[in-house]
């Protein structure tokens, strides 16, 4: 298994940062890392994928972070970390800083009507991972209450998480019979599989 | 005082964050809008839109607020409060997750995390959607992307192009 040098791991994550455009962004980074250079095995890369999705953040930022962290240390991270991320806020800031100086009508209407296709996208991105995410009871009882209580009730997020988290962990708590039979290190990293934003 | 303030709501917001930065959508909407009044509706709709439309992470909307709130030293600082603390919690368990993951409470907090990041996402769509289809024509051009999308055949990037050369050309009409 080849290790990347940093100028190399910054180059690669850097271009996929650029070219992952729209939505399922983690199939950009197994492509690149696992398929084409053989950076990292299969098992690896859905290690860091489900750490990344444990844990709190940015999902396709703190993917890059764990596989940057796995290929070269913290250094690595970092590196990944700022090549994911500046090249499209430069791009980000360059546009609003352009378009909040005012724009014509014509402007305004193209901006609205990509704002109603990037809820179409989103709607069926979110779709896409309901499908394989909720299939437990237990999940889809989760997954609902969760957007009732935030969508249409509009409650706080942090008391809505916090109720949540209490009612899953109880509901999900490792029985005897689970103990027993330990995840296989090749298995699924998490019910929910790719996942991304 | 109030750029202390954006970058710590920005901060926390990140650590809100379950499964895909979309479920903390509705919550930062209400502190940027409503609670601290940094942009309006649409604008922070229009900054989605636009992360959405650059590449890189979506959740670069915060710096958009940033940049809305207190020019391009918010932007820095919101950007920074929302990729930096996390990453560098996700570096740090990084060093021990492989052998955290295979504990019984690692399967319970991925078995329970999943779902509740998918509810939260789908709480994102509802609010983005509030804001975007207003009127027929935003439901169909959001209807027409969804159905677009759902064949897989077509890249998001261009759909969302495609949607935005029809709005100009239906108001240069």
């Amino acid at each position: 298994m080849t290790r990347p040098g940093l100028a190399r791991l910054t180059a690669v994550f850097g271009w996929i940062g650029l070219v992952s455009l729209g939505g399922g962004r983690s199939a950009y980074f197994h492509d690149a890392l696992v398929v084409q250079r053989g950076w990292l095995r299969d098992e690896e890369f859905l290690q860091d994928l489900a750490l990344s999705q444990v844990m709190p953040g940015p999902n396709f930022s703190n993917l890059a972070v764990a596989l940057g962290y796995r290929l070269r240390g913290f250094p690595g991270a970092w590196c990944a970390l700022a090549a994911l991320v500046l090249p499209g806020s430069v791009l980000l800031l360059a546009l609003a800083v352009y378009l909040w100086r005012g724009i014509g009508p014509e402007a305004t209407l193209a901006l609205q009507a990509m704002s109603a296709a990037v809820v179409g996208l989103i709607l069926v991105m979110t779709a896409r991972i309901m499908r394989v995410g909720l299939r437990r009871r237990a999940g889809l009882l989760l997954g609902a209450g969760t957007f009732l209580l935030v969508g249409p009730f509009a409650l706080p997020t942090v008391a809505v998480i916090a109720l949540m988290l209490a009612v899953g962990l109880w509901l999900n708590r490792p029985r005897a019979s689970e103990a027993l039979t330990p995840r296989s290190e090749t298995g699924p990293p998490s019910e929910a599989g790719p996942r991304d934003q | 005082m109030d750029l202390f303030r954006l970058t710590w709501t920005i901060l926390w917001l990140s650590f809100l964050c379950i499964g895909g930065g979309l479920g903390i959508i509705p919550e930062m909407e209400r502190q940027a809008v409503q609670v601290h009044g940094w942009l309006s509706a649409r604008e922070f709709l229009d900054g989605y839109t636009l992360a959405q439309l650059t590449p890189g992470p979506n959740m670069r909307v915060a710096m958009v607020i940033g940049y809305h709130a207190h020019g391009l030293v918010g932007a820095v600082l919101a950007g920074l409060a929302m990729f930096v603390p996390t990453a560098v919690l996700t570096a740090v368990v990084a060093r021990h997750w492989s052998r955290l993951r295979g504990r019984p409470w690692a399967i319970t907090v991925e078995r329970t995390l999943a779902p509740i990041g998918i509810g939260l996402m789908a709480g994102g769509v509802y609010t983005l959607a509030r804001s975007a289809i207003h009127d027929a024509r935003s439901a169909i051009i959001a209807a027409a992307a969804a159905l677009l999308l759902a064949t897989g055949r077509v890249p998001p990037i261009v759909v969302i192009v495609a949607a935005g050369v029809a709005g100009w050309l239906l108001a240069a009409r």
